[in-house]
């Protein structure tokens, strides 16, 4: 990859100790995919939770903040492994609140937003169309590749951190028109679509659109932002997807001959039955949980107002657990407009800055987690200690409420 | 076994030799592999209950978390990495957690792309493997 003079300098320290950290990561993965140059981005987005950094991720970051590191473009940061507020309420051990902590201190003086949420671009990080992004966060690349018309490749931790602090990224991937093209179709032969199956479709999508990219034909107009979320927070948690082609919706993509490029390509009918392995595939127990979670990722002020109207009035059972994760600014914007109250009315909470998969929600006693979430089902059935139901919030609702 | 043969494209140069880990379906380590242990824990992954410490780790393509290369980095801190990866189409989080361990850990973990999964079907897990990632080659014993 060709570095011009300032980058050099960057190399080879001249411009500090924590931008020569960042430009040796990031000159070696732009050497390994191929990039042709280094490009400035508009915007970053980094991880910085205990959770799935670990001690090696604090050292990074720790590195970076410790040597100078200063974001050179506007930053935001996923949710932390602990409500920022209210964790000693929510229980969370001293030892592990400590390293979540040190992760906050590194990342705020770098100088990011402190937004801690996975929808920043629902929050405060709003590329517009063909900005390049260097952004973490399988959910929201896919979200900005798909309805924004930003350019984002899927940046995982380490190089995150690098792509901020030099507010660079390598030309490769994503970035580039001819990778962006949808290898496969897939056809929504469904009508009546529920909100779980915008998720459990995400999840079909990215099961089998391999390694190429996915158009979806079908969406009803009447599909929202929030739905689209879901959906592309499932595609991504089960398969390598960027990006999905929504006809009508992502910018350059009027029809899916556009799409594909005028290409013909494999189509890949998604029927009821489809989705149904999706769910049974999902939801391993229907057994009463010890916890059930709603958003993964974050939950929309709009999506919390949904929640308050269907559970208004009801009580928890006895033994469960709901936490509603959000962002600090839809938390504040439920508070003041009495969503919160209604909410916590009948024993659930709302979390913000954190996320439920990125909780250690075992060392808090969970053993079993109900959730509406593709992407928490994956997730927490990953790491094989927890069982997870999977279920629409409606029914979720009237399970452990009465 | 057939002695076993293959050609791809180095990613993260260097050569490595150990057994071979195959999976046909989409691998993470985020959530997915034990740092603690190298054990792979994914209840959807077809090596679910197997160790990737040391071993030549092949699969198609990655899935889910931008966190996997901090997982990945994690095992490697821990002693538990993977000697090599070898994957269909590039996974950004092997390449970059292969790159966080050589400079945060001074460690080499090859990363090679572009051997088919239908070429894995030669291969079985536990083959003694080597790889040389700068030539582009890697090949099973009989």
């Amino acid at each position: 990859m060709h570095l011009d003079s300032a980058q050099e300098k960057a190399l080879r320290g001249e411009l500090g100790e924590a931008k020569q950290f960042a430009m040796e990561i990031v000159s070696k993965v732009g050497d390994a995919v191929g990039a042709d140059e280094l490009v400035p981005i508009k915007s970053a987005h980094v991880l910085a939770h205990y959770s799935s950094l670990h001690d090696a991720g604090v050292e990074v970051l720790e590195r970076f903040a410790n040597s100078g590191g200063k974001f050179a473009v506007p930053t935001s940061v996923d949710p932390a492994s602990i409500d920022l507020q209210n964790w000693k309420s929510f229980g969370i051990p001293e030892d592990y609140a400590r390293q979540q902590l040190r992760l906050c201190d590194a990342y705020a003086k770098m100088g990011g937003m402190r937004c801690w949420t996975c929808v920043q671009y629902q929050v405060c990080n709003f590329p517009k169309e063909r900005d390049v992004v260097a952004w973490a966060e399988s959910s929201a690349v896919v979200f900005a590749n798909s309805v924004l018309g930003s350019r984002s490749n899927k940046i995982t931790a380490g190089m995150d951190i690098a792509c901020a602090v030099l507010g660079l990224t390598p030309r490769f991937g994503m970035l580039l028109d001819e990778n962006r093209q949808a290898g496969v179709v897939f056809e929504l032969g469904l009508k009546g679509l529920t909100d779980l199956d915008y998720r459990s479709m995400g999840f079909f999508i990215g099961r089998n659109a391999g390694a190429c990219i996915p158009s979806l034909d079908g969406l009803p107009s009447s599909v929202t932002s929030d739905q689209i979320k879901h959906l592309g927070a499932g595609a991504a948690a089960a398969g390598p997807v960027t990006m999905i082609h929504f006809p009508g919706i992502t910018p350059g993509s009027k029809t899916i001959a556009d799409a594909c490029g005028g290409e013909k390509v494999e189509e890949i009918e998604i029927t009821r039955s489809s989705l149904s392995d999706i769910e049974s595939d999902l939801n391993q127990t229907s057994e009463l949980p010890d916890l059930v979670a709603f958003g993964v990722p974050h939950l929309s002020v709009n999506e919390l107002g949904e929640l308050a109207r269907l559970i208004d009035g009801r009580k928890l059972k006895k033994g469960v657990k709901m936490y509603a994760y959000t962002s600090s600014q839809a938390y504040d914007m439920a508070e003041r407009t009495g969503i919160t109250a209604t909410i916590e009315r009948t024993g659930a909470r709302i979390s913000h800055s954190t996320d439920a998969e990125i909780s250690p929600l075992k060392a808090l006693g969970f053993n079993t987690v109900l959730t509406n979430s593709a992407k928490l089902a994956e997730i927490v059935s990953s790491e094989g200690e927890i069982r997870v139901g999977y279920a629409s919030q409606k029914d979720i609702v009237e399970r452990v409420t009465s | 076994m057939k002695p076993w043969h293959k050609r791809g494209k180095g990613l993260i140069l260097g050569r490595a030799q150990g057994e071979a880990l195959v999976s046909l379906r989409a691998f993470t380590f985020a959530h997915g592999v034990d740092p603690s242990t190298g054990v792979v824990t994914d209840v959807r992954s077809d090596v679910r209950g197997m160790n990737v410490k040391g071993k030549i780790l092949f699969y198609p393509f990655g899935k889910g978390s931008t966190t996997a290369s901090s997982w990945f980095l994690e095992t490697v801190r821990q002693g538990n990495n993977p000697a090599a990866v070898v994957t269909e189409t590039v996974d950004l989080s092997a390449v970059i957690g292969s790159v966080m361990a050589r400079v945060v850990y001074g460690k080499e973990i090859p990363v090679m792309t572009g051997v088919r999964r239908t070429a894995y079907v030669g291969l079985k897990s536990g083959a003694e493997v080597f790889l040389d990632a700068g030539r582009g080659e890697v090949r099973a014993e009989g």
